[in-house]
């Protein structure tokens, strides 16, 4: 067990974090609006100090000390989910308060501290956040499920105040009552787990299942409900219906949010818990039970299909990138099929890098256009939109490229590693079915991509405006270069995402023949 | 083992469980029950008026209160729970060493702790709980 002081050096990022939180809330109940106005700025700030701290306090010697099963996730892991909430926060700028704000400014109202929510929405954001990171370093069941609960329970209030609409709290609520009974299966399994293993710590979970524990029928229930309760948070088949309705409802900058980062906690904790189940890297040590390795690969294979198929018949282009969520959950889902043995849980690392880049483009493309106040939110109203948008014409075309896997674009590079991994643990029907799968969403991110760039403007194209706040476009800019630019550096960045096995100063040896990165020139 | 042993070896432990519930839920039958049976009943007037600590009831119960006073009542609640949390530290403290590791981290701990709730009353009053106006 780890000394308390050197746990809290390891957890240094998310106590900035929390700092971070602190100042933001109470920031955001300034009486002028330019501290007001800051708040997004010490958001960014607070992240960008936790992005550093991470790899500062990053040691492989004290993360195998941490007792975890993946120890090397703890580096990847935050400074992704960092990074891409600096992009993240960018979008936001500008929509939190809007109304409210111009109201303030005007002297039409005067300053309520009740009624202004920018402070919290970033606060709450942080925190969302916080918990993403968490789930990267922790080492037992109970914080496992603390740090998921960090992640999740913000991301209600944030859809229900993201805009000040019915559908909002609609959404809002719809989200919050799902969630928390996929919470509750999920901590049915946990307490499965605990009762199957005798122990909350992953790494005696890890000895109990090696040593046999994994066949009591108790074991099997406990990974599959921690499974399915997992399918929530990754919008995967059994539990991905609510997907479409919350995006829906939720104002654009938190649609973009909800498509990442609850994704990315749900995918950490699915392979640190299947990891302490049996999934290793070492190809003779046992392996999953036969049966959630089969339970695994119906849910990838339904969780593609049906996403590709509800996204087909969408009109909406916030159900229709809902859908697209949930097949790219369906295709991660083989990387956690093929298992880190392979090079699956470094494809599914990867892979998230690139969709959560990829959806900043998109979403941030969008957020930065509106109708008279209104979100766009219909394939029909983007026709023509190059005339007047050039740049969230030409974003919105790269981000539906990188969507669908266009070989210069990152999308490429993120399918190619799980083809590869699939492949290489003999998933030959799975790799077949995805690739099949990315043929058909063509049809739709075509449609995301075409009308914008090709057609002609309809007769409401000249209505489209551009939002006052310029940082979701450049915010979606910088993303459609890193579409770009990232396959460039993509060899360092496939290292730092390989993390199955243990930490370099174990075996420096094997860590360097098991990484298999991809040269993007060849 | 096979299955039906340890089901029983289970339910066997569980036995004082059930006795609790089964004692619990007697002892409250009995005492209705015999109330209802030996105990007097003399109804009068006073005996029926609402208890309110002593004096005469002014008027109905169901009246409105402002929203503030249930803002106000969070706010104290968050102090009144910090103040219950801190007796059973203070209980603890005592029994560390004076200048042990143990103790400066428990010390950290609970300052943590109290931060915590300025920052919730920092917040508070930024919001404009306070005002009254």
């Amino acid at each position: 067990m780890m000394e308390m002081s050197e746990r809290l050096v390891l957890l240094l990022p998310e106590i900035i974090m929390l700092a971070g939180a602190i100042v933001v809330s109470v920031l955001g109940l300034s009486r002028g609006s330019v501290l007001r106005g800051a708040v997004p700025l010490a958001t960014m700030a607070t992240l960008a100090a936790a992005l550093i701290a991470t790899v500062l306090v990053h040691d492989p010697e004290r993360a195998a000390a941490a007792g975890l099963p993946l120890p090397m996730l703890g580096l990847y892991g935050r400074a992704l989910v960092a990074s891409i909430g600096l992009l993240l926060v960018a979008v936001t700028i500008g929509s939190v308060d809007r109304r409210l704000e111009e109201a303030f400014a005007k002297g039409l109202a005067p300053f309520d501290p009740i009624r202004v929510l920018g402070g919290e929405f970033h606060a709450f954001l942080l925190f969302s956040l916080a918990g993403a990171m968490l789930v990267t370093v922790a080492s037992d069941l109970i914080w496992l499920f603390l740090a998921i609960e960090l992640s999740s329970l913000p991301t209600y209030i944030m859809v229900a105040t993201s805009r000040g609409s019915r559908r909002a709290q609609e959404a809002a609520v719809k989200y919050f009552f799902l969630g928390a009974m996929s919470t509750a299966i999920m901590l049915y399994g946990f307490a499965m787990l605990y009762g199957a293993a005798g122990s909350l710590e992953l790494l005696q979970i890890q000895a109990a299942f090696l040593g046999g524990a994994g066949e009591t029928p108790i074991a099997v229930l406990g990974v599959l409900m921690v499974v399915i309760g997992l399918c929530f948070k990754i919008t995967a088949v059994p539990m991905h219906f609510y997907a479409p309705d919350v995006y829906e409802g939720a104002s654009v900058p938190v649609t973009a949010f909800l498509s990442f980062v609850p994704k990315a906690t749900g995918m950490f904790v699915l392979m640190s818990i299947l990891a302490a189940v049996g999934w290793s890297a070492d190809l003779d040590s046992p392996s999953l039970p036969p049966n959630i390795e089969a339970v695994l690969w119906m849910i990838a294979a339904l969780t593609m299909t049906l996403g590709n198929l509800g996204a087909l018949l969408q009109r909406s282009v916030k159900r229709m990138m809902a859908y697209s969520s949930i097949a790219h959950s369906g295709y991660m889902l083989v990387g956690i099929v093929a298992g880190p043995a392979f090079g699956g849980y470094d494809a599914v690392l990867l892979y998230l890098l690139v969709y959560g880049v990829t959806n900043v483009a998109v979403f941030g493309a969008i957020a930065s256009i509106e109708r008279r106040g209104q979100e766009i939110d219909s394939f029909d109203d983007l026709a023509g939109l190059r005339i007047r948008h050039p740049w969230a014409a030409a974003m919105l075309a790269l981000g539906a490229g990188s969507l669908i896997g266009m070989p210069p674009l990152l999308g490429f590079w993120g399918k190619l590693d799980l083809f590869v991994a699939g492949l290489g643990a003999g998933q030959t029907e799975l790799v077949v079915l995805m690739a099949v799968n990315s043929a058909v969403s063509a049809w739709y991110y075509l449609r995301l991509a075409g009308p914008p760039t090709i057609a002609p403007a309809g007769p409401q194209a000249d209505s489209i405006e551009r939002v006052p706040s310029r940082w979701p476009l450049v915010t979606a800019v910088a993303a459609g270069f890193g579409l770009f630019l990232l396959p460039l550096v993509l060899d360092p960045i496939s290292k730092a995402a390989s993390v199955a096995g243990p930490p370099p100063i174990a075996a420096a040896e094997e860590a360097a023949s098991t990484s298999a990165p991809i040269d993007p020139a060849g | 083992m096979t299955t039906s042993t340890l089901l029983a070896v289970q339910l066997d432990t569980y036995l004082p469980v059930l006795l609790i519930f089964v004692m619990a839920a007697g002892f409250a039958v009995v005492n209705i029950v015999a109330s209802h049976l030996i105990g007097p009943r003399k109804q009068a007037a006073v005996k029926g008026m609402p208890y309110e600590s002593g004096m005469n009831p002014i008027e109905g119960a169901r009246k409105r209160f402002n929203v503030r006073f249930y803002i106000l009542a969070m706010t104290f609640l968050v102090f009144d729970v910090e103040i219950i949390f801190l007796y059973p530290w203070a209980v603890t403290f005592t029994q560390l060493g004076p200048r042990s590791p143990e103790g400066v981290l428990f010390l950290g701990r609970i300052l943590f702790f109290i931060a915590m709730s300025v920052v919730a009353y920092v917040y508070a009053w930024k919001k404009g709980v306070f005002r009254w106006d």
